[in-house]
């Protein structure tokens, strides 16, 4: 354990009060464009095509990496706070990389017009592009910066809390597989961020060498590299930050709501084993994302079902029953934290299951790439991180009792809420009914039927989401009114005394 | 081979199971909220809620491994279909498809082919799916609007996507891989007849 004086603390807490502020800066401005992208494919207004691809582009590459700069940052202030020291300086160097790849992004978009969607799926970048090819090196640049500045972030606190607790395989939790006696007990906290850091960094590289390779094509265009291997490395690199994202949250709703409920939640063999697997499930699922890629080599495509399959087994069976046991006749006063982290694993559990479905391979060839897709990770990101998320700046801005009394937060929550899973609903629909997913409109469909559908429920999509920004600025108000003026969670009882 | 005609079942089955799945959620967060104002002892609580995790465990450990033997012979690719009757070569370039009978030897830049053609119901056709600039990715609607097949079209490899039309009519192709600004335009037209 360690001992922090209170201006260390302070320190911490400020750094995280500087993130805290640019995520809920960009987060609705993130939120805007995909409400203007939806506007265009209902009809009601009209966006060059050029337009509305740079704007999917932001949005996309905007908020995978905003909510999973979010939720590291979050883990870094418990971490930092309770378990390990680390260096503010570099919590500030990671900022501002972050910082700056994200204006560089934003510029070579928004002035740029690059539009290559999220994952600039090679060779798009390069051919037929309707930008000038300075975005597209301004674009690769950026996202490297972006992923050395992850890169030594999670570096900097594996190593710091491995040095911490004896050795790597003890951040693991191997060590209570056997029969020794456990000298020091590891939090789950602790074992869930290496867990999500680990093939985080593996899967940084991969977009390192990804984005390498890109690198080069651009100063010389007459390479031409296996497009096959490069869809392999951006997907392994999406999916993994994407899928890691939600876990680094799980991390501290395991360390926040035994807080709340006044019941421990501790590492023990059951929860090793589940949380090694996942670390596997985490690596290999991703290969569900090439089904529809033939050529892949068929055990490839087996390893992507089972993987994702076996994913739900750890996740419900630990995790979820271990929400359970937490609040199950617990006498809980329900304050806005706690219903966050229930809600948000509600949405992952929703989200989850639809990504097993899409992940089945025979289901996945009448899914693949329609609105299937978007609803399911926004499901899994909008009703799951993003609660979390929220639900750890109420954690940091209010005190217990404030959370429980804040009756106006709480209705906004539950406005959120029901527009989230309301406008969610709308891209489902579309999967369902074939609706291809990034079209800039579906006016170009020569089936009527799905034309019409398709623009239907982008104007129904309307509805939630202007319930979930009401939602959304009711919170923010009592967020900001109360984050820069108190200390009061800074008084920190390391979870494990 | 697919049941590709019953294909709407297969979309509907997987909005039926998503839809009971959401519905098995949410009465659990309702279950939990209401029920949280009585006070139980953890270990207690831990007792009950670990007896019924262990029943949870094993049914679900089984529906995967059964859902897993079910569903991966199920599979669209070659080696899961039928010998074709007829060869098709699909070229996708930026934005357009080239569609032509039998297996082509020219480059997927030199092929020739056109945005319509005509093929027979009643026969295995396999589709020889490539790619002359950027990934795309071929998917087929019938004229309900229902997506029943489909493959990446890539640069550099040959997707092979076999299909059965068991109904005569028309048939669209529409692009399900963003390939760049007029991707949603990017349409061909199949008559089966
Ligand atoms: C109210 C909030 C949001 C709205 C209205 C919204 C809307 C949209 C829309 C309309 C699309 C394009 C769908 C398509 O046709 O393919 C989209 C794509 C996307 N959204 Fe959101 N979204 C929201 C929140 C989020 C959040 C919280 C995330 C967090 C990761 C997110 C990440 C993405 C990504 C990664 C894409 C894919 C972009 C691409 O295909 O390149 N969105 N969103
Ligand atoms: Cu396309």
């Amino acid at each position: 354990m360690i001992q922090l004086n209170p201006a260390e603390i302070k320190n911490q807490r400020r750094l995280v009060i500087v993130w805290s502020i640019t995520f809920l800066i960009a987060f609705p401005l993130l939120i805007v464009l995909g409400l203007l992208m939806r506007l265009n494919q209902g009809e009601e207004i009209k966006l060059g095509i050029d337009t509305f691809y740079v704007l999917m582009t932001l949005h996309g590459l905007g908020m995978a990496g905003v909510l999973y700069s979010m939720a590291f940052a979050g883990l870094w202030y418990l971490i930092s706070t309770r378990y390990v020291r680390l260096s503010v300086a570099t919590g500030y160097v990671v900022y501002f990389l972050i910082l700056a790849g994200v204006t560089g992004l934003a510029y070579a978009t928004l002035l740029g017009k690059f539009g290559a969607g999220w994952y600039l799926l090679y060779p798009l970048p390069f051919k037929g592009t309707f930008w000038p090819t300075w975005s597209t090196g301004l674009s690769i640049i950026s996202l490297t910066v972006l992923g050395v500045a992850w890169i030594i972030g999670l570096v900097h606190v594996v190593y710091a809390l491995s040095k911490e607790f004896g050795g790597f395989t003890n951040l693991l939790g191997w060590q209570y597989l056997g029969k020794k006696e456990i000298k020091r007990e590891l939090p789950p906290i602790v074992m869930i961020t290496t867990i999500s850091l680990i093939p985080g960094l593996i899967a940084f590289l991969a977009g390192a060498v990804f984005l390498i390779m890109n690198l080069m094509q651009y100063f010389e265009p007459t390479l031409a590299f296996d497009t096959l291997l490069l869809k392999n490395l951006v997907f392994f690199f999406g999916h993994t930050l994407v899928n890691i994202t939600l876990y680094c949250c799980l991390g501290w709703v395991y360390a926040l709501l035994p807080e709340f409920t006044g019941r421990e939640w501790k590492t023990n063999k059951v929860l090793v084993y589940s949380w090694n697997a996942t670390f596997f499930f985490i690596l290999f699922a991703y290969f569900h994302h090439l089904y529809m890629d033939f050529v892949q080599p068929l055990p490839f495509q087996y390893a992507g079902q089972i993987a994702s399959f076996s994913s739900a087994i750890p996740a419900t069976a630990i995790t979820m029953f271990g929400v359970i046991t937490q609040l199950y006749h617990s006498k809980i006063k329900w304050g806005i934290v706690p219903l966050m982290f229930l809600l948000g694993v509600a949405g992952w559990a929703i989200g989850g299951f639809a990504a097993v479905v899409d992940s089945t391979i025979a289901v996945n060839a009448v899914l693949h790439n329609t609105l299937w897709v978007p609803a399911h990770f926004h499901t899994y990101m909008l009703g799951g991180v993003v609660l979390f998320i929220l639900g750890f700046l109420f954690y940091l801005s209010h005190t217990k009792e404030e959370q429980e009394k804040d009756k106006t937060a709480k209705f906004g929550f539950w406005l959120f809420v029901i527009g989230t899973h309301s406008f969610i609903a709308t891209f489902y629909s579309g999967g369902l009914r074939s609706i291809p997913r990034r079209y800039n409109d579906y006016s170009g469909i020569p089936i009527e039927a799905t034309h019409s559908m398709g623009a239907f429920l982008a104007r129904l999509a309307l509805i939630g989401i202007i319930l979930l920004l009401i939602g959304l600025m009711v919170m923010y108000i009592s967020i900001l009114i109360k984050l820069g003026k108190k200390n009061n969670t800074t008084v920190i009882q390391a979870a494990e005394a | 081979m697919l049941p590709f005609n019953t294909l709407l079942t297969i979309q509907r089955t997987a909005a039926i199971t998503s839809f009971l799945a959401g519905a098995l959620v949410v009465a659990v967060v309702i279950f939990l909220i209401t029920t949280s104002s009585t006070s139980e002892d953890k270990t207690s609580v831990k007792h009950k809620v670990y007896k019924l995790r262990g029943r949870y465990f094993f049914v679900l450990t089984l529906c995967v491994i059964a859902g897993l033997f079910i569903s991966l012979r199920l599979l669209p690719y070659t080696k899961f279909q039928e010998k074709p009757d007829e060869i098709v070569t699909i070229v996708a370039m930026q934005w357009a498809w080239k569609m032509a009978p039998g297996i082509s030897d020219k480059s997927p830049a030199d092929f020739e082919g056109s945005n319509e053609i005509t093929l027979p119901a009643g026969r295995h056709i396999q589709f020889n799916v490539t790619s002359s600039d950027v990934n795309h990715d071929f998917a087929i609607y019938n004229s309900k609007g229902v997506l029943i097949a489909q493959t990446q079209a890539m640069p550099q490899y040959h997707n092979k996507l076999e299909h059965y039309f068991s109904e005569k009519g028309d048939y669209h192709i529409l692009c399900l891989e963003y390939c760049g600004m007029p991707h949603a335009f990017m349409v061909g037209i199949i008559h089966i007849n």
